[in-house]
């Protein structure tokens, strides 16, 4: 099963995210809403996949996405950001997110995107 | 709140989420505007939360939505990024309250069910236009700026440095050609991320578009010709194109080898477009902060998990049949007379841990009135500066809890009572100086316990009520229901909530719409309730609503009339005695009163008003019960006091309510041997007897 770690300030999408997972065989293994507790969740319960939001309270998805990969440089972290946010989303790329989706985004688009990143 | 849509989880949740964040966005928005200027987090935590509301109402195919956000993001991101620049906080403050005033609307629209079809157009035209007057000023400062983009420029435009690169390092030069898929969004970003990954193979690489972060043509251009990446590298067409196919949301790649010499033309030309293309104007990119940053946030951070109201209220009916189980099992009529130490000690236990559910259950559906109080903020600013008044809202013990049931029936009284307070209370600043009132006038809203009840007061230091106005407009109503010259001022006063009182007269823009005080009342008094009012002329006039904790689950005397069982709530209970023939005596028109250390109570008998058979006429015979409900104090008279229990509420049947109005019957609830008993209204029973 395809371990996912959902991290969204928004219960509403996270609840969005995760309903369209579980009914394509993800297993959702944790949630987290703001930067500090994804972190430590990752540590905690090691997923195969995060789905990140880029703006959080405490600490932003950015900074979030920076202590994973220090951890863990072969995670594998896909942003999820609403239009206009170029330059926050370039940075998560230069920091080693696999890839972004854009509000609002299908689920075919989710389902994709999450499985293409655990191939390669 | 609850599954009015069709029951659909997600709208639900798409709904309340993005009604709290409205209210918090409110509230930020009125404590800056008080503060007079908005701090950098204040615009951080405003431009997060847009930015939030605008991506879930996406998701949630709500384009009204959506774009407003989308207005008010565009705005708050400028004024993040041009942190030093003088605005007019006023102007901002304006805009966005009527953005949320919109938001606010169309989420109306959707919890009734109906389409989200706003046009807020209008609105996002003076938001541009106010975005582009601030925009213009700034545009002066960019040519300063624009040595800062060019060491940004440094680090992503990788390829520029190594121009130098020996050319004859590589074997193969390739053309790749790639398509994203359509609505993936963000192409010119998805295409730097292709940039990113390629130099991780080979440093002798170009692309067009060159520019993908400043150019927002960038996008339009890659998505009518593709993004072309044009590289020299020594690894195989096959693992060239192994790399490529890795690309998310790829639509199409095409992937030819070219010759070195092709490579190089091509290159030479796109350096001299890029040099004929315009300066990239000073947009400042930013750092992101926010990981360094503390914000302090309205939000406050709790342990909260969020549960369906639906399952609360099965949760307190069922509480609700508990406690009356449990009474059918310790006052069982099998176990009338046994000696059952054992047993005693058990129901005890169990009584001691069933209350200790009780409790928990009321204080989860209990919720402070905070979220109430703090929206009237809103309402006192929007209306001071209508009416040209200035009004301070001074809030006090919101930290008070109420049932939620309650809550959402006391919401529209207290605005109304807010609303009344500041249009006919609070003088204008002129007339208050000319009084040598403070210029400012004060409303209070307080909440606070008072035993079984919570009170909430709306208290103003304005004009406070005009007696002979009252007098004069409930004589032309024909409301009077007592001599005028015995009446006390507060009696006086309280003629306001009368049903009728109100007339069209009275109707402004804001208050008494031919509605009035009326509606006030009766929708307090719906959830057993009660409100009342005092005054001074020239200093104010004080509100009081009285409202009940809790409606389910009372503590209640049980007494006999005749074969009639009824209940007593103890709170309203002083003593109970059997009387002495000497202290009743009758008043000249026929009234029965009863004298008790000094003091004349009237008697009520009850099998008399309640129209019931019994033995017992005879004062003597019987047990009087002093009660006091609402500062009025009457004896009732019964056959015989049962004993006391803690008792269910339940509202009458329908069919009963609607048959015979019983203002004297509170509810029902059972008895431990399972015999009904009727649960007695003290106030009603004293209206039906014609007392007040």
């Amino acid at each position: 099963m395809k371990r996912v770690l959902i991290v969204d300030d928004a219960e509403f999408m996270r609840m969005s995210i995760g309903t369209i997972l579980k009914n394509h065989g993800f297993e959702i293994v944790g949630e987290a809403e703001d930067g500090i507790e994804s972190v430590r969740k990752y540590k905690e319960l090691n997923p195969d996949i995060v789905t990140m939001d880029i703006t959080m309270p405490e600490m932003s998805g950015i900074a979030a996405l920076k202590e994973i990969m220090e951890y863990d440089p072969k995670a594998n972290v896909v942003m999820v950001t609403a239009i206009g946010q170029e330059a926050l989303v370039r940075e998560a790329v230069t920091n080693g997110a696999k890839s972004f989706l854009v509000k609002p985004f299908t689920e075919e688009q989710l389902i994709n995107v999450l499985n293409k990143v655990l191939e390669i | 709140m609850t599954g009015q849509y069709g029951n659909e989880p997600m709208m639900e949740m798409f709904l309340f989420e993005t009604s709290q964040l409205i209210e918090q966005l409110e509230q930020l928005i009125i404590s800056c505007e008080q503060s007079g200027h908005y701090t950098e987090d204040a615009i951080n935590e405003i431009f997060r939360i847009m930015h939030t509301i605008k991506g879930s109402s996406a998701m949630m195919m709500q384009d009204s939505i959506s774009v407003i956000a989308h207005s008010l993001e565009d705005l708050f991101f400028f004024l993040r990024e041009n942190k030093h620049k003088a605005v007019d906080n006023s102007a901002v403050s304006d805009l966005v309250l009527e953005g949320i005033d919109l938001i606010k609307v169309e989420l109306e629209k959707l919890k009734n069910g109906d389409n989200a079809d706003g046009n807020s157009s209008e609105l996002q035209d003076r938001i541009k236009a106010f975005l582009a007057d601030l925009q213009i000023d700034t545009s002066s400062r960019a040519t300063s700026q624009q040595k800062n983009p060019d060491n940004k420029k440094q680090q992503y435009y990788l390829s520029m440095d190594k121009k130098k690169i020996i050319t004859a390092k590589y074997k193969n030069t390739f053309k790749a050609t790639i398509h994203f898929e359509e609505g993936c969004e963000m192409e010119n970003i998805r295409a730097y991320t292709i940039v990113h990954n390629v130099s991780d193979i080979t440093d002798e690489f170009f692309h067009i578009p060159e520019n993908l972060i400043d150019d927002d043509n960038s996008v339009v251009k890659i998505r009518q010709q593709g993004f072309q990446l044009f590289l020299k590298t020594n690894s195989s067409y096959k693992e060239v194109q192994e790399f490529f196919m890795q690309t998310l949301f790829l639509k199409e790649l095409i992937l030819d080898q070219i010759e070195d010499s092709e490579y190089e033309r091509l290159r030479n030309e796109k350096q001299k477009m890029t040099d004929k293309e315009e300066h990239i104007t000073g947009k400042q990119l930013e750092e992101h902060q926010e990981g360094n940053k503390e914000i302090q946030s309205l939000s406050s951070k709790q342990n909260v998990i969020s549960v369906s109201m639906a399952k609360l209220d099965k949760l307190m009916d069922l509480v609700g049949e508990m406690v009356i189980a449990e009474v059918m099992v310790i006052q069982n009529p099998d176990l009338k007379g046994l000696e059952l130490e054992n047993f005693q000690k058990a129901a005890r236990q169990l009584h001691k841990i069933s209350s200790e559910i009780q409790d928990i259950v009321m204080s989860i559906r209990m919720v402070p009135l905070s979220s109430t109080f703090l929206k009237m903020h809103r309402i006192v600013r929007d209306m001071s500066k209508k009416l040209g008044k200035k009004v301070n809202l001074k809030i006090i013990g919101e930290e008070t809890e109420v049932d939620k049931n309650v809550i959402e029936h006391i919401a529209d009284p207290i605005m109304h009572l807010v609303r009344n307070a500041i249009d006919h209370g609070i003088e204008s600043p002129e007339e208050r100086l000319a009084k040598n009132k403070p210029e400012t006038g004060t409303v209070t809203l307080e909440a606070k316990n008072a035993g079984n009840d919570v009170l909430v007061i709306v208290k103003d230091d304005g004009r406070g009520l005009n007696k002979n106005e009252i007098l004069k407009k409930a004589r032309a109503n024909g409301l009077l229901y007592k001599a005028e010259e015995e009446m006390t001022d507060k009696e006086i006063y309280n003629m306001i909530f009368l049903p009728g009182f109100s007339t069209k007269e009275n109707v402004t823009e804001f208050s008494g719409r031919g509605v009035g005080m009326d509606v006030v009342v009766r929708n307090i008094e719906i959830i057993g309730g009660s409100v009342s009012i005092d005054s001074t002329p020239d200093k104010g006039s004080v509100i009081t609503l009285k409202i009940p904790l809790t409606l389910a689950i009372i503590d209640g005397m049980n007494i006999r009339v005749g074969s009639s069982y009824y209940t007593i709530p103890t709170i309203s209970i002083r003593e109970s005695f059997r009387p002495q023939e000497e202290s009743i005596f009758t008043d000249p028109s026929g009234n029965e009163l009863i004298m008790v250390r000094g003091q004349c109570y009237p008697v009520l008998r009850l099998h008399e008003l309640l129209k019931v058979k019994t033995d017992i006429t005879r004062f003597t015979d019987g047990i009087i019960t002093i009660v006091e409900q609402d500062g009025r104090t009457i004896c009732v008279f019964s056959d015989e006091l049962i004993g006391q229990q803690q008792v269910v509420v339940k509202a009458l049947p329908e069919y009963i309510r609607k048959f015979k109005k019983t203002k004297a019957i509170a509810g029902c609830t059972l008895l431990g041997d399972g015999s009904i008993s009727l649960i007695l209204d003290i106030t009603g029973l004293a209206s039906l007897k014609g007392l007040r």
